[in-house]
């Protein structure tokens, strides 16, 4: 059997059920052309009047965009009634198609998952052929949002009574993510907030320090922050309830004291205690890998069953449950990540030291998780110092051994010293999260001043007045180049093919025209700068071909669109993305006219060179 | 109740129901610490004394009544609590027995089709949106494809008929460029005008549209002195697929821009189903003039199915039951289930079976 369905049986097999138009999400933008090209010699055409409806639709959509008047793909298009949408094709293309769609002169849209949020096209039927998705170089399961996000493109207003997701299965599906996408509830979302140097600068401008913290606060991050604290407080409220009995007693603070006492009275018997070697961490988050708590292994996740000492080396050990349902167990060393989170787990005395539903239960959850979870902060206790001579001559002085309450001290010690460090963890939680923003921001604060855009009373200096106009990825790198007039007599190409490089942020590689020398070497200049700011900002690809590609662009005007793509392997899709985000890059160091007059005049001849042909048939 | 009697009674109660009591009440009360948070709600409580006992008698209350066993559910049951995300809940239909077979093909496909021409009635939900956009911020959570263009579109034509700019931002420039043809035709192109970085189409006509990015710039610009679009005139900011603001990349624009959004102009978040709807609605009424409303529903105005196509060509019903089972991941259709495990088994290469 082959691994899936073949793209012209599919059409058939749509079409003879009535279930078209459909768009069929493929994994690859490969996979669209390849499903394209199987229609080559195939038979199944279009009756004449839809051929010809087809037609017209593009004749108008050709004159207001001319570019795609050749395009490869429209020979199919109009004979079969198919059409391929993906990132590597030109916009001007994907109106087009998008265009078709509307008019419902198309049977089928092979286009890739990526797109599923991006395109304005429903029809009467999806075609799901994976469960997972390509994200920043990995492979990641659909969520249930993206599930129902493709599957509700099916079933249009007005020209459907009915919406069908077919599932066709292709190697590697997972059948368990797609149901689950469909029957479950979509994904709480979370606030991805990140403080970047422009963000810095752009408040600094418009607020003093002392008023930065109040905006930070109204963020969704801060929102979603303060929700934790809030659970938090709910426990510390529940822990000064169980506290309540172990108030002061004859000493204001018995439990230190009584610990103090404690530990110095061990001492004193000589009773080494069992020294085991390893790490105070080790120790410290063995304490908290009870049942139920959720655990990272490296990449995997998992809960945690039982907790207990090997036969042998009496090692620290866990019994846990991973994500797939595996059950193992594992040194505690192993545990890379010891989550805030805690589910719920019945006990029980033998394997799977759970109850089975629990299992079941505890497995659900694990599956339902965010991708990341706050991490429990730890405090590592420094028990191994021994006591100061000092306090152990003093035995003699502790009121314990002759005290009335000594018997209820002893008894309780170990319950409330429990329970009180408990409470110290949660409120620091509880600061770390209400704090957590500010510290980040003051982070970025102090490189802007130890590069000197701000002055140490944090306003900006007269770099930082124009700096703040860069707000792209890697500002600070842009804004450095500019300050070491790494572009003084750099030509509108040069410039723009620097951006180029700094802004493309895909490694696929592929075959490239060469740069001039003029280029390598500035690019050699930037790439240096790049390394020596890393500690501060992740540097860019900068790669020399993807520049080469833009300073082909615009030193010589008379290429056209098809030589330029003919002198690469990239798409054209990817070219117009690169050039169009250049474009956007150039814009910014546009508006430093009044500080950088030459580099912006650079700038704005750049984007007058760069916008031509098929770069200005869109806004 | 005295003074005295009522800040006691606050002391004695969880940190959580005070959060609840201080909600619409008292701004930003989530920063607030338990003490702080007991002051505020004192001081606020002089303004309506009887009204604050009420509402902290009835939270004790109903608190009281969630901690009796489920038995007695009727009155935590009147007041459902949106943050709790519904899961399994016991009051759907009893499910078909798991050896009871699935729908027949036929009955699978049967509606399939074109319904009759209808004239445009707007749903209860778009009106209300618009409506409730008159005195607050709306946050509007519904499926794909149910018509929340409609709420933008006669949004933005009310605050240009009352003279007031209107700005909609997508996350996509493709999808900017298409909503720009859109709403060029169903206003006139003199009114409708495009932003990017480098290119500025029609930018003083009353309705503008640009990328979320290019929206925060101006918003920066504003802030830092320079004025450039007519921002005081700004009635109203629709983000369009405001889901993105859980992008790893570029969430954070979203919540600058709301942040830095001119108190005068109402906001439309616009997204497609979300799990945490009210967090967004509950954050913007935490920082926002107004109360957000948040408008949201699950059910699809086109209802959907599921199948299952064989490579082969065989289609069958992916699920037991006609519509998608939701909260039933295991209903499969036993011909769906019997031809996924013969893929298996011919396709993953032998031991990688589970
Ligand atoms: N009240 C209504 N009655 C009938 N059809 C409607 C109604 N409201 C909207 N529609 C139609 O529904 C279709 C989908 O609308 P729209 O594109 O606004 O959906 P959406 O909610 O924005 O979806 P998406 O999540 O894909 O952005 C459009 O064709 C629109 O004309
Ligand atoms: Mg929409």
């Amino acid at each position: 059997m082959p691994p899936s369905i073949h793209p012209v049986d599919l059409i058939i097999a749509l079409r003879e059920k009535h279930l078209t138009p459909a768009i069929v999400f493929l994994t690859s933008r490969r996979a669209c052309d390849e499903a394209m090209q199987a229609f080559d010699h195939s038979h199944i055409l279009l009756p004449p009047p839809r051929q010809q409806a087809i037609a017209t639709v593009l004749e108008k959509v050709i004159a207001q965009y001319p570019s795609i008047a050749e395009h490869p793909l429209i020979p199919t298009v109009q004979r079969i009634g198919v059409a391929a949408h993906h990132a590597g094709h030109l916009p001007s293309w994907k109106i087009a198609v998008e265009e078709l769609m509307r008019h419902g002169c198309l049977d089928a849209v092979f286009a890739t998952t990526t797109l599923a949020a991006g395109v304005d096209f429903p029809a009467r039927t999806v075609i799901i052929t994976q469960s997972s998705i390509r994200k920043s170089r990995d492979f990641m399961d659909l969520t249930i949002g993206e599930v129902q996000q493709i599957a509700g493109r099916a079933g249009r207003r007005g020209k459907d009574l009915v919406g069908f997701a077919i599932v066709t299965p292709s190697p590697y599906i997972d059948l368990n993510v797609l149901t689950k996408g469909f029957t479950g509830h979509p994904e709480a979302i979370n606030s991805q907030f990140v403080i970047s140097y422009p963000m810095v600068l752009n408040l600094l401008k418009a607020h003093p320090l002392d008023q930065i913290q109040p905006i930070l606060a109204k963020s969704f991050a801060q929102f979603q922050l303060n929700q934790r604290a809030e659970v938090l407080e709910r426990k510390l409220d529940d822990l000064r309830d169980q506290m309540e009995p172990f108030g002061p007693r004859v000493c204001t603070d018995w439990i230190t004291e009584w610990q103090t006492f404690d530990q110095v009275r061990r001492q004193k018997s000589h009773r080494a205690p069992v020294r085991r070697h390893e790490p105070p961490e080790l120790a410290a988050r063995f304490h908290f890998l009870t049942p139920g708590r959720v655990v990272g292994f490296g990449r995997s996740r998992g809960v945690v069953l039982r907790q207990y000492r090997s036969k042998g080396q009496k090692s620290p050990m866990i019994t846990a449950l991973r994500l797939g349902g595996g059950i193992t167990e594992s040194p505690a060393s192993t545990v890379t990540e010891v989550s805030d989170r805690v589910l719920d787990c019945v006990d029980a005395p033998v394997y799977p030291w759970c109850t089975p539903e629990s299992v079941e239960e505890l497995l659900r959850h694990l599956e339902e998780l965010p991708g990341r979870l706050p991490e429990l902060p730890i405090l590592i206790p420094k028990d191994n110092e021994p006591i100061p001579d000092a306090i152990v001559q003093t035995l003699g002085d502790f009121a314990c051994p002759t005290c009335p309450s000594r018997s209820a001290c002893q008894r309780d010690y170990p319950f409330a010293s429990k329970l009180r460090q408990e409470q110290h963890r949660h409120v620091k939680s509880i600061q770390a999260l209400r704090t957590s923003l500010w510290h980040r921001f003051q982070e970025k604060i102090d490189v802007l001043q130890q590069f000197g855009y701000l002055t140490p009373a944090s306003r900006l200096t007269d770099d930082g007045e124009w700096a703040r106009l860069i707000r792209i990825d890697h500002s600070l790198l842009i804004t450095e180049l500019l300050r070491a007039d790494a572009f003084n007599g750099a030509d509108p190409a040069m410039l723009a093919a620097v951006m180029s490089s700094i802004a493309h942020d895909d490694d696929r590689p592929g075959a490239f025209p060469r740069v001039s020398s003029g280029l390598g070497s500035l690019l050699g200049q930037v790439r240096k700068l790049a390394v020596s700011l890393s500690p501060h900002e992740d540097p860019p690809l900068l790669r020399a071909d993807i520049a080469a590609v833009t300073e082909r662009w615009i030193g010589d005007p008379t290429l056209t669109w098809i030589g330029l793509c003919k002198s690469t392997t990239m798409a054209e899709g990817d070219i117009y993305r690169l050039l169009a985000r250049t474009l956007e890059f150039l814009s910014q160091l546009r508006t430093l006219k009044g500080t950088h007059p030459g580099l912006a005049d650079s700038a704005s001849r750049a984007i007058a060179a760069l916008r031509r042909g098929v770069l200005e048939e869109l806004p | 109740m005295t003074t005295e009697e009522l800040e006691l009674l606050l002391v004695q109660q969880p940190i959580a129901l005070l959060h609840r009591l201080a909600r619409g009440r008292i701004q930003r009360h989530f920063r607030a610490g338990k003490r702080r948070l007991i002051e505020v709600l004192l001081r606020h409580s002089v303004e309506n004394r009887a009204g604050f006992e009420s509402d902290l008698l009835t939270l004790i209350g109903e608190q009281q009544a969630r901690l009796v066993p489920p038995a007695s559910q009727a009155p935590a049951a009147r007041k459902p609590k949106p943050s709790a995300p519904q899961r399994r809940t016991t009051h759907r239909p009893v499910e078909p027995e798991s050896h009871e077979p699935g729908v027949t093909l036929s009955s699978w496909l049967d509606g399939l089709g074109v319904p009759p021409p209808q004239t445009f009635v707007p749903d209860a939900w778009q009106e209300d949106a618009i409506a409730k956009l008159r005195e607050s911020d709306v946050v509007v959570s519904v499926p794909t494809g149910s018509g929340k263009t409609y709420v933008a579109v006669e949004a933005a034509r009310r605050a240009i008929a009352e003279n007031r700019t209107v700005i909609y931002t997508s996350p996509l420039k493709a999808l900017s460029n298409t909503k720009y043809t859109e709403f060029s035709k169903l206003f006139g192109p003199d009114q409708v005008g495009i932003l990017t970085g480098d290119r500025r189409d029609n930018g003083q006509a009353p309705l503008l549209i640009m990328t979320t990015e290019i929206l925060r710039n101006l918003l920066y610009d504003a802030g830092g002195g320079e004025i450039d679009v007519r921002l005081d005139t700004l009635g109203l900011v629709i983000l369009d697929e405001s889901q993105y603001i859980a992008d790893p990349e570029r969430g954070v624009v979203w919540e600058e821009t709301i942040i830095f959004c001119p108190s005068q102009a109402k906001l439309l978040l616009l997204s497609a189903s979300i799990g945490n709807p009210h967090d967004i609605a509950e954050w913007l009424t935490t920082i926002r003039p107004t109360p957000c409303h948040l408008i949201r529903h699950s059910t699809r105005t086109v209802p959907l199915r599921a199948g299952y196509l064989h490579p082969n060509g065989k289609l069958t019903p992916f699920f037991r039951t006609i519509g998608i089972p939701h909260g039933h991941p295991s209903h499969l259709h036993p011909e769906a289930k019997r031809l996924f495990a013969q893929y298996e088994d011919e396709t993953l290469p032998s031991g990688r079976r589970r």
